[in-house]
């Protein structure tokens, strides 16, 4: 059982890894929510017991109910996290008129020349005075 | 144990109605620095408390101990919770002061308050990370605030980084959990002396990694310039001076009382890493020419020095650690507010954070060096590097004091006098940690006592 946790796990971290190193933005956080099912996984994983449910009163065996509570809180929190971030997407997307990270980048580093140029000339006139 | 629920209470409700209200109207952003100054009141007295009777422990909702979730605040937690609200807070003020762009801008940081003031005073670990998540949620929306393209672009990375981050800390919590069978961070602790540090080693690379991300160490930096560059001062000063702070924290608590043993094997590639950040921090803020660019890649320099001095660990080490922690926060927290202002007093709290970074007496971080060379007592070549870091900053930060204020490359208006008024007494709280360190002092020695990993 253990083995087979480890292998889905493995593949949904490696599935989520591939997808977030993409350049669209939607892979992006499709990878993002991939890898938190991983952990989520994980964390049932963590704890696995056989046994009744952990209800009053306890009879015989019973299961970890931490683990699911732990379990809950992290696909509550997750949910919300992967909400925000696809807003934030949005808001980019529109900003930008793109969802290709690449484009972005591009945009972000043609700016920053633009910065540095209009800084550059200053800059010379000191270090020719310098010199 | 009222002043402990206070501390929690106030500026989660006042975080919740301030989110409601809409935030560019100058009232609600004086009510969340109400809020957060209530906030800081309560941390005050919980200081006290904490100080003369010792650690407060409370299990929430009557259960049994070991059942219910416990907060406990000892002297590292609150120093911790103290040094982020102050940092919050004045970024606030500051803010405010200037007129604040967007609704959400002063609810979300009195909920990042209440994230951070959880997260230093929580006893459990699930709970951390519950808190931990609160913080840096608020912290991916305050990273948008401005809302142009620039500061779009610096959330999504932020944010994808960060999310990667926290994803990677929920693993080696159930990789403890797995391990130990508890969530309670002192039973994880008793009973990971039981264990194999090689599993152990496993689950701490785990936490390490996510809170390098926090902290910005050197190979995990890549995120950390482009927001700090891209957001507003007041944001970059919360971020710096206040989010960064779990970063520290959660090395020094995880690695001091939970792993101690995984810690000291690790002890020298954590020096390691901490030197390579001092060095490539220091190096690209050299050759940086604006303030925030210098500020960012100073920043991942002076976690470095944090590092290392876990690295070296014992009482002294510890100790050192955290008060470089608490006058980098300062620092940070003081120069990111300064980076586009203009005027007189401006100039001369520059000057004070400047001197402090750069580690010359008599700012405060001359006082986290002296400790830092007292900690690595016995390792010249380590000493050599501090030295030579220090060195770096002293050049970095002083080009660009000649930059900006010799040469008025500061265009735009000159700052009000208000606003000038919160950064010059900020500058005078770093003096203030120089001139008299002694209380500051005392409360680190304090602090590194509450992490057993230390008494060994």
């Amino acid at each position: 059982m253990k083995l087979v946790f480890a292998l889905a796990i493995a593949i949904l971290f490696g599935t989520g890894a591939y997808l977030l190193l993409h350049r669209d933005l939607v892979r992006v956080v499709l990878g993002i929510v991939v890898i938190s099912q991983a952990s989520v996984l994980t964390l049932i994983a963590a704890s696995l017991s056989r046994g009744h449910a952990a209800i009053y009163p306890l009879t015989g065996r019973i299961s970890d109910p931490l683990s699911q509570a732990m379990a809950l809180t992290a696909i509550v929190i997750g949910l919300a996290v992967t909400a925000l971030l696809l807003v934030l997407i949005l808001r980019a997307v529109v900003a930008y008129r793109t969802q290709e990270l690449d484009e972005i980048a591009e945009e972000e580093a043609a700016r920053e020349e633009e910065s540095e140029r209009a800084l550059a000339p200053e800059h010379e006139d000191e270090e020719a005075a310098a010199r | 144990m009222t002043a402990l629920a206070l501390a929690l209470l106030i500026p989660w409700a006042a975080g919740l109605l301030l989110v409601l209200a809409d935030g560019r109207l100058r009232i609600v952003g004086w009510l969340a620095v109400a809020a957060l100054a209530a906030n800081l009141a309560a941390l005050v007295v919980l200081t006290v408390t904490v100080l003369d009777d010792g650690p407060v422990r409370v299990v929430t909702g009557d259960w049994p101990a070991g059942v219910g979730i416990t907060l406990r605040a000892d002297a590292l937690g609150v120093l911790f919770a103290l040094l982020s609200t102050v940092a919050l807070l004045a970024a606030v003020v500051h803010e405010v002061l200037d007129g604040v762009r967007e609704r959400v801008f002063p609810g979300m940081v009195v909920l990042l308050a209440a994230g951070l003031t959880g997260t230093f005073l929580t006893g459990d670990l699930f709970n951390f990370y519950v808190f931990f998540e609160l913080s840096m949620t608020a912290s991916y929306v305050l990273a948008t605030y401005g809302g142009r393209r620039r500061e779009l672009g610096a959330a999504l990375v932020f944010t994808t980084v960060n999310l990667l981050g926290t994803f990677v800390f929920v693993l080696s919590v159930a990789g403890v959990y797995h391990i130990t069978g508890s969530l309670d961070m002192a039973m994880i602790g008793e009973r990971m002396r039981d264990v194999d540090p090689d599993t152990g080693i496993l689950v701490a690379a785990g936490f390490f990694v996510a809170f390098s991300v926090k902290l910005g160490l050197f190979p995990f930096h890549f995120w950390l310039p482009t927001v700090y560059v891209g957001s507003r001062p007041a944001v970059a000063a919360i971020l710096s001076g206040g989010l960064a702070n779990i970063g520290a924290y959660g090395v020094l608590r995880f690695g001091g009382e939970m792993l101690p043993r995984e810690l000291e094997l690790a002890a020298i590639a954590m020096i390691v890493v901490g030197c390579a950040s001092i060095l490539y921090g220091g190096l690209l803020a050299v050759s940086r020419r604006t303030t925030p660019e210098m500020l960012a890649y100073s920043a991942i320099g002076q976690v470095g020095y944090i590092l290392v001095a876990i690295g070296i660990g014992g009482p002294v080490g510890f100790a050192a650690a955290i008060l470089y922690a608490v006058i980098n926060a300062l620092n940070k927290t003081l120069l990111f507010l300064t980076a586009r202002m203009r005027g007189a007093l401006v100039g001369a709290a520059f000057v004070v954070g400047a001197l402090s970074v750069a580690g010359v007496p008599p700012a405060g971080g001359f006082i986290g060096k002296v400790q830092l060379f007292h900690a690595a007592a016995g390792a010249p070549a380590l000493i050599a590097l501090i030295f030579l870091g220090g060195l770096l900053s002293f050049v970095y930060v002083f080009q660009i004091y000649q930059y900006d204020f010799w040469r008025g490359e500061r265009r735009g208006r000159r700052s009000g006098w208000p606003q000038q008024a919160v950064v010059a007494v900020l500058a005078l709280a770093v003096l203030a940690a120089g001139v008299w360190p002694e209380p500051l002092l005392a409360l680190s020695r304090d602090a590194a006592r509450a992490l057993p990993g230390a008494g060994g």
